[in-house]
């Protein structure tokens, strides 16, 4: 079996091909003139040799990633403290989201603080206390949200606040941890955690 | 083989991550929540019994601010919620002598209750007037009873007064002598008989007007 290559028809062409070829030295010469007359070709870019139809396409074109654990694990950290700073930033401990830096309203000329409110007063005397705050379920029963100051009369305390028009339960805290019905007004009944609250009504204008 | 297991890992830690990210300031939110300090079954309780307070119309305010109470005073979970399902209960007794009142009525009508004294005594407080609180002469009631007034002697000299027209004054006005009595030494019940004498009755259905003037301290 003869091979294609091997055809004598094939040798010819392959033999002419092979044929050196008789340059004339001065066509070279115009040859390489001609070339070094070009201007030299900026250098080629990845997106300059892209289409633009191609660079689109490669902005989207699915390419994998590869990390060491290691890598991947410090990765994930930078981010979970970026969200966790953020979290801090825009949200407030009483759990309002606000932006960052804006001030805060004073209440006392919020003109958004409901007409119903009336401003109550509230003085208890406690000649050895240090510290006195006053809880009930305007705040929450929280002791550190309204903090007690002391009045020009030696051991007497007071603290002023808005309180919607309706029934409220509260008590005084004494140094922080002493828990104290207000001697001047009526008792609740047992407020079922071993304390007694006192209660205040307040009506518009008006506090019983 | 460890760019296998990268390429593996990398989209899970990517999902975590964004879970993360987007639930950090929800967390943060929740940590504010004093309920939060409940375990999840006793926090799972009390919301259950808010929810149902929802439904019934009970001022669910009340139940939360007694939660929050015995977070406050770091009370046992348990006991917590014992606390908030009683009020609950109070609450909707209350309401089903008393047929619809307003909140703060309805609250103090609840302690009333919680204060020993029997569903039946609120009935005479049934069908009050338009617009004749009801939560003065109920705090009064609780009051007395808590400074060791028998239950029914109390009830009966609130329910004569409420009957015969007593205003909120009168109200305070019998609270405050009493007190002053009792801080003297007097027992408590006798003090009680000798002071509801002071008080004339009054004909039912005078016009009730809130007290005027500055508003003042609770404290004397």
């Amino acid at each position: 079996m003869t091979e294609d290559w091997q055809h004598p028809y094939v040798e010819r062409i392959v033999s002419e091909a092979r044929r050196p070829v008789d340059l004339d030295p001065a066509a070279r010469d115009r040859l390489m003139s001609l070339v070094r007359m070009e201007p030299a070709p900026r250098r080629s870019t990845r997106f300059s040799r892209l289409s633009r139809a191609n660079r689109v396409r490669d902005l989207f074109r699915v390419r994998s990633l590869v990390l060491s654990p290691a890598a991947g694990m410090a990765f994930a950290a930078g981010l979970v403290g970026l969200g966790v700073f953020a979290g801090a930033l825009y949200s407030h401990r009483d759990g309002r989201f606000t932006a960052a830096g804006q001030p805060p309203v004073v209440a006392v000329s919020n003109p958004q603080l409901p007409v119903s409110d009336t401003v109550v007063q509230f003085i208890v005397m406690a000649p050895r206390a240090n510290a006195v705050s006053l809880v009930g379920d305007f705040n929450g029963w929280n002791a550190a949200a309204t903090p007690m100051r002391p009045t020009s009369r030696a051991g007497v305390w007071s603290v002023t606040l808005p309180l919607a028009e309706g029934r409220h339960l509260y008590a005084y805290i004494v140094n922080g941890s002493q828990w104290m019905a207000d001697p001047g007004a009526p008792i609740a009944s047992d407020d079922g955690f071993g304390h007694k609250n006192s209660v205040i009504l307040v009506r518009p204008g008006a506090v019983l | 083989m460890s760019s296998r297991f990268a390429r593996s890992w990398i989209p899970v830690a990517c999902a975590a991550l964004l879970a993360l990210v987007a639930t950090a300031p929800r967390a943060a939110a929740q940590d504010t929540d004093p309920l939060a300090k409940l375990d999840a079954t006793s926090r799972f309780a009390v919301e259950a019994i808010m929810d149902s307070a929802r439904v019934d119309g009970l001022p669910v305010a009340a139940l939360r601010s007694k939660a929050l109470e015995g977070v406050a005073v770091h009370a046992d979970d348990r006991r917590i919620v014992s606390v908030v399902h009683g009020l609950f209960s109070s609450m909707r007794e209350a309401r089903s002598v008393l047929g619809p009142v307003n909140d703060p009525d309805l609250e103090a009508a609840a302690e009333v209750l919680s204060a020993g004294v029997k569903p039946e005594a609120l009935t005479s407080f049934r069908d009050a007037p338009r617009g004749r609180p009801l939560a003065s002469a109920f705090t009064v009631l609780v009051d007395l009873v808590t400074r060791g007034v028998p239950r029914d002697d109390a009830t009966s000299a609130i329910v004569k007064l409420w009957r015969s027209g007593a205003r909120d004054a009168d109200f305070y006005g019998l609270w405050n002598s009493v007190k002053s009595d009792i801080l003297e030494g007097l027992n408590p019940g006798a003090a009680l008989q000798n002071r509801v004498r002071e008080f004339p009755g009054r004909a039912p259905g005078n016009t009730l007007t809130p007290p005027t003037g500055q508003p003042e301290s609770p404290s004397s």
